[in-house]
């Protein structure tokens, strides 16, 4: 096994969206309790060990501990492992797991609201001192393992690996339950893994179970109720049209509309039945937003900047972060042509204005580098002129304009008190430093593919300004469904076991 | 978790306190989750490009990549062969679609007696008898031509084809414009020939083939314009779409691609958590802590926003526009 079990139960719970960040994102037990427990107990090695000093009085006497953190429901299924150290071949102790009131000087299982599986006859105990037949008897060098699956409501104990199958049915989602362990023999330790290690039970194997019936469960959803009348393959159809449409990609919308049409033309053949296939709208607010898009990806802010004044006066005055943005991008833009004039030249050149001079020799490999980086965008490639002379001009002349923009940019910022304008503005000016930024460590800042999230979010922008929805309806869907999905894990059902930007939105046909 | 609901729910309480009455349900916390979470641009660009990609629609795709700046993923030369082997199906053309999906093969085509491969496929469909003049390879070697087909694969995939095939040939001759005023009575010989060589043979192989057959044979009897519910549907060309689609997967499967495109998990997931949440908690299923409001609008074109959900038209293709947002009761 490569991966413990706190893997996936991290996953599980890092993926709970934004909007649990107050109280509800569960802490796992990591320790047991130094206070939540027995005396008598003595908690050790970073609270993973416990062990029974004093020796219990009556026969109903014992010592018990709880965790520092409850099992979290929205993992689906909590588990972990223990193992027992005792002297004797007669150890009797419990594993399993309890509320918070439960009291401690009792083995588990034997209070109401505590549950577990004992030792000394393999017995396993529901809230009641009387046991039920269950599994093998365990002492010194045994680990066994105690799982609570929330969808189910049921609990499952392992001895050494192997699964002794389901012992509880009704574990109740009203109260938080604690793993607890507890012991009656001086002397006897047992050491816990709450999953910083792997474990010997495979629960990534029965995690990858539950997981699969769920997404059976999910396939066979209905679907038919979502967009009524609509099924699901016309749903679908609509949902792609509408998001095509919705951000401004004209010609996929238009190339989308005309293939269905063909589609649903070949089905009327020798069909009387009339099918509707109108040509979609001409709307002219897409195709100036597919410009102003197409712009800010081909790296023209200028022009993005120009149309959307010219067309959208009010929402890069209603928008100052995104005309800021807009602003920065073009400083980039700038440095990024000065980087690509100064490589593309292979001749030995004057110093460049920060003083730092590349010896020529080196200029070739970094140019095949940047060749083969900015493989595919050939924006301002074509027009590029590599006679060396030629080159220098404009480098040196493009310079002067990328520094004279900057002090412009930086006067009309600078005072700008919010503290991400200033980190910004520190980032991008910090380009100017290196006479080619895209081999410098501020290279990420030089990518292409950062134009496209400034796109967005002026697209959206503009879909605001025009009193539409930001986002599309398949934005809505997966949100919803996220939302749903959070729902379904918080209150400790199945939604633990989908995850659905891993298992959906990147879903690999080789797993 | 409660404890972040209860706190939502009060502010909408006093934000709204003058248009919401005490016993309505709150159905905006769960919008203001919804609007909280966060969409990767890029996800959804690619579940969209998936999309084009899996379910055939090269023009789009290849826009797509352009206009949204993205490669294009997936087997594109595939595309071209799916989507001619779609448009045959839903033309009615099976004898195409079946060759072409031989032709289309990727084991077969790997191999260097490629020209014969549709040739055993076709022999493979007719009866023993014929099947010793066209065989000049030897029986191991067709063997492992046949095994590596398709439709060989998949024998019902390949019987819902020929019943599809035997449909459109008695959609033909009961369509009242074959039927000239000289002969009263259509000539269904062709469709008899048809399901006697092609689909009789294989009937007797699972009960369902054998209903299948019966039932698409009946299609002679009963008039087309009074058919009983079971037998309609095989006269729908919603028949094709689902033939088309089970071959189309059928064939990314065997190039090793996904079989759906992602968004179907998208909207099965949403329908499947939705109905899941509106469970509750009382069936141990585990329901939603916060209250759902009574419908949750996917915002498409021609939905009521206050859950009447009446829908103007049924068309296959969208007009594109954008119903309005919903207003929210927090922005106020």
């Amino acid at each position: 096994m490569n991966t413990s079990h706190r893997g996936i139960t991290q996953d599980v719970i890092e993926r709970a969206p934004p909007f649990t960040v107050d109280d509800s994102v569960s802490q796992l037990p990591s320790r047991w309790s130094d206070i939540d427990k027995w005396a008598g107990l003595e908690i050790t090695g970073d609270g993973l060990h416990v062990r029974l000093t004093g020796s219990s009085k009556g026969t109903d006497e014992a010592a018990a501990v709880r965790a520092d953190h409850p099992m979290p429901r929205e993992c689906g299924i909590y588990y972990y492992e223990t193992t027992i150290h005792s002297r004797g071949k007669e150890a009797l102790i419990g594993i399993g797991f309890s509320a918070r009131k439960v009291i401690l000087n009792k083995l588990p299982g034997w209070e109401e609201h505590s549950w577990a599986y004992h030792s000394d006859d393999g017995y396993i105990f529901r809230c009641t001192p009387s046991g039920r037949d269950y599994g093998p008897r365990f002492a010194n060098g045994d680990v066994i393992g105690c799982g609570v699956n929330f969808r189910t409501g049921s609990a499952f104990f392992t001895k050494n690996g192997v699964n002794l199958g389901t012992a509880f049915n009704d574990i109740g989602r009203d109260k938080p339950y604690y793993p607890s362990v507890g012991m009656k023999k001086a002397g006897d330790y047992l050491q816990v893994n709450f999953g910083d290690k792997p474990f010997v039970f495979d629960i990534d194997g029965m995690m990858r179970d539950e997981k699969a019936i769920i997404r059976e469960e999910i396939s066979k959803a209905n679907t038919s109720t979502l967009h009524s009348p609509f099924d699901e393959s016309a749903l679908i159809q609509e949902l792609i049209a509408q998001f095509l449409a919705h951000d401004g990609y004209v010609e996929t919308a238009k190339a989308f509309a005309e293939e269905v049409r063909d589609e649903s033309r070949l089905l009327k053949t020798n069909i009387s039945q009339g099918v509707r296939g109108n040509d979609p709208e001409e709307d002219v607010d897409a195709i100036h937003r597919q410009q102003i898009r197409a712009s800010i990806l081909e790296g023209d802010i200028d022009q993005a900047l120009k149309l959307t004044s010219a067309y959208y006066p009010s929402v890069l005055r209603d928008n100052e972060n995104i005309y800021f943005k807009l602003r920065c991008r073009k400083f980039i833009e700038m440095i990024r042509t000065c980087s690509m004039l100064s490589s593309a030249s292979t001749f030995p050149r004057k110093p460049a204005p920060n003083g730092f001079s590349r010896k020529g020799k080196n200029a070739l490999p970094q140019e095949m580098d940047v060749d083969s980086h900015f493989s595919g965008d050939t924006d301002n490639w074509d027009s590029m002129d590599t006679e060396g002379s030629d080159t220098n001009a404009k480098y040196s002349s493009l310079t002067r304009e990328t520094i004279e923009y900057g002090q412009e940019l930086n006067s009309e910022f600078s005072s700008d008190p919010r503290r991400e304008v200033q980190k910004a503005l520190q980032d991008t000016f910090a380009l100017i430093a290196y006479t080619d930024a895209t081999q410098s460590n501020l290279a990420s800042l030089l990518e292409v593919s950062g134009r496209v999230p400034v796109a967005e979010e002026l697209n959206s922008a503009i879909l605001v300004s025009l009193g539409k929805s930001s986002s599309a309806a398949l934005e809505r869907v997966y949100k919803q469904s996220e939302a749903l999905v959070s729902e379904l894990s918080n209150s400790g059902g199945a939604g633990a076991f989908i995850n659905i930007r891993e298992d959906i939105l990147r879903d690999d046909p080789s797993r | 978790m409660s404890g972040s609901s209860r706190h939502q729910m009060i502010t909408v309480n006093v934000q709204s306190a003058s248009t919401m009455s005490a016993a309505k349900p709150l159905p905006h916390a769960f919008e203001k989750k919804v609007e909280d979470v966060k969409v990767s641009k890029s996800d959804i660009n690619s579940v969209i490009m998936d999309y084009l990609i899996n379910e055939g629609y090269p023009s789009a795709a290849r826009k797509f990549a352009k206009e949204a700046n993205i490669e294009a993923t997936g087997d594109i030369e595939s595309i071209s062969e799916r989507v001619e082997i779609r448009n045959a199906i839903l033309a009615g053309d099976i004898q195409t679609a079946i060759e072409k999906i031989n032709d289309f093969n990727p084991q077969v085509r790997r191999t260097a007696t490629l020209a014969f491969a549709p040739v055993f496929q076709l022999v493979m469909i007719i009866p023993e008898f014929m099947h010793h003049s066209y065989s000049p390879l030897g029986v191991d070697e067709k063997l492992l031509l046949l095994q590596s087909s398709v439709l060989d694969t998949d024998p019902a995939l390949h019987f819902s084809l020929l019943r599809l095939q035997l449909i459109e040939l008695i959609r033909t001759c009961i369509s009242p414009s074959s039927t000239s005023t000289s002969t009263p009575a259509p000539d269904i010989t062709p469709v008899l020939n048809f399901a006697s060589t092609q689909l009789a043979p294989r009937a007797p192989t699972s009960p369902t083939f054998l209903n299948d057959l019966e039932q698409t044979m009946a299609l002679l009897i009963f008039p087309p314009d009074a058919l009983s519910p079971t037998l309609s549907p095989l006269l729908d060309t919603q028949l094709r779409r689902d033939v088309a689609t089970a071959v189309n997967q059928a064939m990314l499967v065997s190039l090793g691609q996904r079989r759906e495109a992602r968004i179907k998990s998208l909207v099965r997931v949403r329908a499947w958590a939705e109905a899941k949440a509106r469970e509750g908690g009382t069936t141990g299923g585990g329901g939603a802590v916060v209250k759902l409001p009574e419908r949750l609008s996917l915002g498409l074109d021609g939905e009521g926003k206050d859950g009447s959900g009446g829908v103007g038209g049924v068309g296959r293709e969208g007009n594109g526009d954008l119903r309005e947002g919903e207003p929210d009761a927090m922005v106020t």
